[in-house]
């Protein structure tokens, strides 16, 4: 990625159609090609809702651009500490992921144990993230960064992904990122 | 319970800056990590600037900050209140968990605390009595008067070793205390035992013996080895901050590490990769890989000489004993016919050399381990670097001693001696430890009441589990275990706790309590047996099928405890919430059912009523902690207050008091450490343990650990045809007994929603078995030990002798589990998580118990695996994993 273009918080207007971004969020289906990471999961959809309210939506990268196994760097959903996020084409489909294998996923990278730095830790024959530097914790990619081995508290938060023809926003994110209270305060 | 769906959340509050603080430590595993509580009322909430928070930080924290994650955080009551609480690593702890570091386990730990809106609604929260097929809640006075009147019944008309104790030897100091004070000294049966084990025995003959204490190190010790052997563990799976905290620095500068271990998970796959051995052995081979190794040292003269000069018995020196008497003492028993005493270094080398079976290659060949890393290992243990000696540290863990729990320990305690490990800084043996160390004793075994004898005339405590199953045991008594599944064989003991009970005619059928009483006695007058369960929820079967009586019981959290860690550090564990409903602390439910026995000295009011008195009973152990109480009283507060100012820091024991100040001990058999000259003063104690070892002379036993003993069963249990070894042992996500983590805990319940096995390529490709498969193991040929016996002949104990007399049967086992490929596990081994309460893998497991020490080796297993088809797990990716765990 060599530049992201923000497009400031998600509207009404913007999703082009009567429905809030959230409502957008869990009521469309996979056709327009929203994650689906909450859509999964049976008899939980209310609880979800409001976990993901206002997060702002961010072209992160270009399906045509994205290589398999590479990952690309971003900041979601700021630019404040520990923003630090990884999107990538995992080559299998994984829990969450979009485009047509269902295989593009992104998440942050920042440890959830103790803040330990993920960033360049790519496995891809295992499509994992870690071992964390700071206490060898591993992530599963493809298993909604569920922990593989290690001390985390919660697996890695899923940056949740939208894609519009070409292009991948990210439009929230599952889980709370290490050093912050709410993830809107960044 | 919970489901495998954790709801992840973006948010969480923060304490407020009148938050109230408590110190504890986590409840878990041995390291024991200490914890701070934030608690303050629900209505109030911190700000993310830091004028508004407990931690005076602003948020977001950077990297190893003060973090919560929601995990972190519950709801819970508190003086009848809701509180929030936020449960923490101490980031400014001094020891054990530096940096406040904390593992998966407890970092999680307030998801510990009963909340009804969260899967700890199920908490046993009133006293039960099973009427009509049902458990009904009752009153403390009924359940407790009919479980005293039945007790005294059967004491009374079937003696006390028909009255069987089964308890945790570690959730608390208080509780423990209070528990064998109950069980041992008023009770007085022989029919008394812990939760990992069949007898009251100790874990690692093999220490006793050579004179080393089971947690003799410091954590320090672990970090400042220059060779640190780690067998039948991966610290960091187990023990997870003893790893990241104190072995991963030291390797990051240079340690050399040593893993005997069938698997290579994260911590293994990390010494590999800073270019340690990973000694890939077969189950129960550990006695000739360590033999083998002892061999080369010797053959190369690596060994340390002085040292053994100075610190090792020789022939008279090992006969002057113990001291115990010469009869009715483990020691002796063990030594009677030879085969372990040796007559000094001398002897047992001319003995290591002698045997064939620990020639490298036999050696190589029967553990499946390339020779060269056995050999480079023995070179790394003992082989001087420009004239200097290394400095080699040992510690175990249950994967060693409890695969030929005898022969390993008495090999590793003869290669510590030999490498001139166990009397200083940095060069030490022991165990790391599973549980931590809570066990203060109230009362002494009464191991001359115990029917069960060696060959010769020596008795040992008494199998419970043999004994049960041989129809002698009319009431049990099980508080905070399993029982069942936490033993090997366990569908056919499980079988017979129905026989026993469920099948028995005498069931109640009546709200009147005269009625329940005379029912329940003819239960056990009948052939049948009782059966009452102390416990936090309702496990099943021990408590949901089987047993007559449950009392609710209060743990971590709801009451003020002291335990000791893995380096005998103790703390208290500061009560900070309200206990469910009506449940009880463990002591609280002795003392009065004691009371209602009759028994005198139980009329405690609080804890620390319990804790004063044990301090006494703790002089001269390895955690002596009468100190604080003395001291506590100088300063007129109680000793429980007196440790809390020690805060998450605590102190060592065993604890002295020197110029009004409490000091601690750093390691034990500190042969550099230097006491004063005047003596112990006041009512200081010096134990032999603080310099020298566990023997008569101060000295070490240099033991021989002859295959023979155990090479019978090793060989018939060795998989034929299609068999392959099955194992088992702890998952790092999980504490190692999931009592309450893994099916209480979302997230853990979503990494681990059941048991799993781990199979190597190979043998999955060969039996077309994919991750994420349903499998089936089964044996159909679990040995099971019958009856409780009295040895006469020298070998009548042996497992082939055993066999040939039909004191064997043989039966099947089976357990279902999620297939996991992996080539982290050996080819030929099946690897499953050994306490699944659902799928327990000790159903395969032979329960034949260590005919020296009479503990089961439970990693040794053998059966067959078969694909039962797909699963879910397989389609929907949000539990499980198939990554493998040596990613590095």
């Amino acid at each position: 990625m060599k530049k992201t273009e923000s497009e400031g918080k998600a509207t009404v207007k913007q999703s082009g159609c009567a429905l809030s971004r959230r409502k957008f969020l869990f009521y469309s289906g996979t056709a327009l090609t929203t994650s689906t990471v909450l859509l999964q999961i049976p008899g939980v959809l209310k609880a979800r809702e409001a976990h993901v309210a206002t997060y702002p939506r961010k072209l992160i990268g270009k399906m045509s651009q994205l290589k398999l196994d590479q990952p690309v760097n971003f900041n979601y959903p700021d630019d404040g500490l520990n923003a630090t996020s990884v999107l990538v084409k995992l080559g299998q489909k994984a829990g969450g992921g979009v485009g047509k294998q269902q295989d593009v996923v992104a998440f942050n990278t920042i440890c959830t144990h103790q803040g330990g730095p993920l960033l360049g830790s790519y496995n891809k024959e295992y499509k994992t993230l870690g071992q964390c530097p700071f206490h060898l914790t591993t992530y599963d990619l493809t298993r909604y960064g569920i922990i593989v081995s290690g001390q985390a508290y919660q697996s890695l938060p899923q940056v949740l992904l939208e894609v519009k023809g070409d292009s991948i926003y990210a439009v929230g994110v599952m889980g709370l990122i290490f050093g912050r209270n709410n993830n809107l305060i960044g | 319970m919970s489901t495998p769906y954790y709801t992840p959340t973006d948010k969480v509050p923060l304490p407020p800056r009148n938050a109230e603080v408590l110190t504890t430590a986590c409840d878990y595993c041995i390291v024991a990590c200490g914890y701070k509580v934030y608690r303050w009322p629900l209505g109030q909430e911190g700000g993310h600037e830091a004028a508004k928070n407990a931690f005076g930080k602003d948020f977001p924290v950077a990297t190893l900050q003060e973090w919560i994650a929601p995990n972190q955080h519950n709801i819970v009551m508190h003086k009848g209140r809701q509180h929030h609480v936020v449960i923490l690593p101490d980031k400014q702890t001094k020891f054990v968990n530096l940096y406040g570091d904390s593992s998966v386990r407890g970092g999680t730990i307030a998801q510990k605390c009963y909340n009804p809106a969260t899967p700890t609604k199920d908490r046993l929260k009133t006293p039960l009595i099973r009427i009509y097929d049902t458990l009904m809640p009752v009153t403390w006075d009924m359940a407790l008067d009919v479980a005293a009147e039945v007790g005294k019944h059967v004491i009374a008309k079937h003696g006390a070793n028909a009255y069987s104790v089964k308890t945790f030897s570690y959730q608390y100091i208080e509780n423990t205390y209070a528990i064998t004070k109950y069980a041992r000294r008023h009770i007085n049966t022989a029919a008394f035992t812990w939760h990992d084990t069949p007898s009251d025995v100790t874990s690692t003959p093999g220490f006793r013996d050579a004179g080393f204490d089971n947690f003799g190190a410091a954590y320090k010790d672990w970090a400042d080895a220059e060779v640190l052997m780690i067998c039948g563990t991966d610290p960091y799976e187990t023990k997870s901050i003893l790893f990241t905290q104190h072995i991963k620095p030291a390797i990051e500068a240079g340690q050399k590490v040593i893993m005997l271990n069938p698997r290579e998970t994260a911590g293994v796959a990390f010494a590999k990769k800073m270019g340690g051995i990973h000694i890939d052995l077969y189950p129960g081979t550990d006695n000739l890989v360590v033999n083998a190794m002892a061999r080369i040292i010797v053959e190369n003269g690596w060994e340390d000489s002085e040292w053994i000069k100075k610190w090792v018995n020789n022939k008279w020196e090992t006969d002057s004993g113990f001291g115990q008497g010469t009869r009715n003492t483990p020691w002796q028993w063990r030594t009677t016919w030879g085969k372990f005493e040796s007559k000094g270094f001398e002897d047992w080398k001319k003995w290591v050399m002698a045997q064939p079976e620990y020639e490298l290659e036999y050696a190589a060949r029967l553990s499946g381990v390339d020779p060269a890393k056995i050999r480079k290992a023995a070179e790394w243990l003992s082989k001087p670097v420009n004239g200097k000696r290394p400095k080699t540290s040992i510690g175990i863990e249950k994967g060693f001693y409890w695969s030929n729990n005898t022969g390993n320990t008495e090999a590793i305690g003869a290669l510590a001696i030999i490498t001139g490990t166990g009397g200083r800084p940095g060069q030490m043996v022991a165990r790391f430890g599973g549980h931590q160390r809570g066990g203060t004793g109230g009362g002494k075994y009464p191991r001359n009441k115990s029917p069960e004898k060696r060959p010769g005339r020596r008795r040992r405590a008494l199998d419970t589990d043999r004994w049960l199953y041989s129809d002698h045991t009319r009431f049990s008594h099980v508080i905070g275990t399993t029982w069942l599944q936490s033993m090997c064989g366990s569908q056919g003991l499980q079988k017979k706790f129905h026989e026993l009970v469920t099948a028995n005619p005498h069931q109640i059928r009546s709200f009147d309590k005269a009625e329940i009483i005379e029912t329940l006695k003819k239960r056990a007058d009948s052939g049948g047996m009782v059966v009452i369960n102390q416990d936090i929820y309702l496990v099943d079967p021990i408590g949901a099928k089987f047993a007559d009586i449950v009392f609710p019981a209060a743990t971590w959290g709801e009451e003020d405890f002291v335990r000791a860690n893995g380096e005998r550090r103790l703390r208290l564990y500061s009560k900070f919430y309200d206990a469910p409903g009506e449940a009880k602390p463990d002591w609280w439910i002795i003392s009065r059912l004691a009371q209602r026995m009759g028994f005198d000295g139980f009329d405690w009011e609080n804890s620390n009523d319990v804790f004063e008195e044990s301090c006494r009973f703790s002089r001269g152990n390895r955690k002596d902690y009468n100190m604080i109480k003395v001291d506590a009283r100088a300063k007129g507060i109680t000793a429980h207050e007196r440790l809390r100012q020690f805060g998450t820091d605590g102190i060592q024991g065993p604890v002295f008091r020197v110029n009004g100040e409490l000091v601690g001990t750093t390691r034990l058999h500190d042969t550099q450490k230097e006491l004063p000259e005047t003596g112990p003063m006041g009512a200081n104690m010096f134990n032999k343990k603080l310099t020298h070892f566990n023997s008569q002379t101060g000295k070490n036993n240099i033991m021989k650990s002859p295959w023979s003993l155990f090479s019978d069963f090793w060989e018939w249990l060795s998989p034929k045809g299609d068999e392959l070894w099955v194992t088992n042992g702890r998952i790092n996500e999980i504490w190692q007994s999931g009592f309450d983590d893994v099916e209480r805990r979302p997230y853990i319940t979503q990494r681990w929603p059941e048991n799993y096995c781990e199979i190597h390529p190979d043998d999955a490709r060969r039996r077309g078995i994919k991750s994420g498969d349903r499998v089936m193991v089964y044996s159909e040929r679990v040995a099971e030990q019958k009856e409780t016996i009295l040895g006469v002949k020298g070998d009548d104990f042996q497992f082939s002798s055993l066999m040939d007399r039909g004191q064997i049967e043989l039966s099947k086992g089976a357990v279902t589990a999620i297939a996991m490929v992996t080539p982290a596990i050996k080819k030929g081994v099946l690897f499953m998580n050994f306490l699944d309460k659902r799928q327990p893998s000790n159903a395969i497991q032979a329960r034949v118990v260590d005919q020296i020490s009479g503990n089961y080796n439970y990693k040794m297993g053998v059966g067959k695996i078969v694909r039962l088809g797909g699963s879910a797990y397989q389609r929907d990716q949000h539990s499980f994993s198939f990554a493998p765990r040596n990613i590095v």
